[in-house]
């Protein structure tokens, strides 16, 4: 590498020496306290971020599949249950699981 | 007001107090913030960020390093804080335009002009601060407080709660990188 080059590289390096502290801006303070104030009311405003409001979308949705399939299953059961028991009223009533009732044909004539 | 005096103060929630420490360090705080995220009102938010944070947890400082130690470290911490999360936008903006979800072109960051250079110096510190940009975190923490904040190696040490001899290395691997990047650039 030449003299020149390097000579510019350390004249970037040393371009921070004697530079002075940047202030800070104007009423700092001011919009400081009205930050530290904004904060303290607006405690539940996390709530309104968009990652917590689909988590609580999904969680309802979930919530919302897990008692349907419940409900469905449930339903599923009674009904099974029910048929049967009208299936056997059914029969009872029109005396199809009656086997004493033999008929002879002969008495008839 | 002394140090413990103001310790007491913000411990038992005194605005007059916490007055005093923001307009004690303000100064100071935002010139590290600056010279880390390179942008005045990113800095402002991260000295802002940093005072609420003092103000919160000021019971839990156990004042075994001064006052400005324990707040050039919560300093450094936000305004890193504050980079990785700038980083991690920019690479979610890149695959959104990759996806073609966002066909606006990426928008290039200004040269950055510390206001406390010297006028004649400022196209070279310029091109100094692009490439401090591009040092690691802990060699960038170390070369902005020591060249920025006038900080000398024993504070720069307490500060990153390291050795003085490993704050000379980290000072020394700078310069060298520094060094690298600039020759890399054209002329």
């Amino acid at each position: 590498m030449n003299t020149e080059k390097e000579n510019r590289i350390d004249e970037i390096l040393n371009s921070l020496e004697g530079c002075t502290r940047a202030a800070a801006p104007a009423f700092f303070y001011t919009r400081l306290k009205a930050r530290m104030e904004k904060e303290t009311t607006g405690t539940h405003s996390w709530m309104l971020r968009p990652a917590f409001t689909l988590a609580g979308l999904l969680l309802i949705l979930v919530v919302n599949v897990f008692v349907l399939y419940n409900r469905s299953t449930a339903f599923k059961e009674n009904t099974a249950g029910v048929e049967t028991e009208s299936i056997q009223s059914l029969a009872a009533e029109y005396r199809l699981n009656d086997n004493s009732n033999q008929y002879d044909l002969n008495q008839v004539k | 007001m002394t140090e413990f005096e103001l310790i007491q103060g913000l411990r038992n929630g005194d605005e007059t107090a916490f007055r005093f420490l923001v307009d004690t360090y303000q100064d100071r705080v935002f010139n590290t913030a600056m010279g880390i995220v390179q942008n005045a009102e990113d800095a402002e938010d991260v000295a802002q960020e940093v005072f609420i944070q003092v103000f919160r947890s000021i019971q839990q400082f156990k004042a075994e390093s001064k006052l400005s130690t324990w707040i050039y470290r919560i300093t450094t911490t936000r305004a890193l804080d504050l980079l990785r999360s700038r980083k991690s936008k920019k690479r979610f903006g890149f695959i959104q335009r990759l996806l073609g979800d966002n066909n606006e072109p990426a928008q290039e960051i200004p040269d950055f002009n510390h206001p406390g250079i010297q006028l004649d110096r400022k196209e070279k510190a310029a091109r100094l601060f692009k490439v401090i940009g591009q040092l690691p975190e802990n060699q960038k923490i170390a070369f902005t407080l020591h060249k920025l904040e006038d900080l000398s190696y024993q504070e720069v040490s307490e500060v990153m709660q390291t050795t003085v001899a490993a704050v000379e290395s980290l000072m020394h691997r700078a310069r060298q990188n520094l060094r690298k990047l600039l020759e890399k650039e054209p002329d």
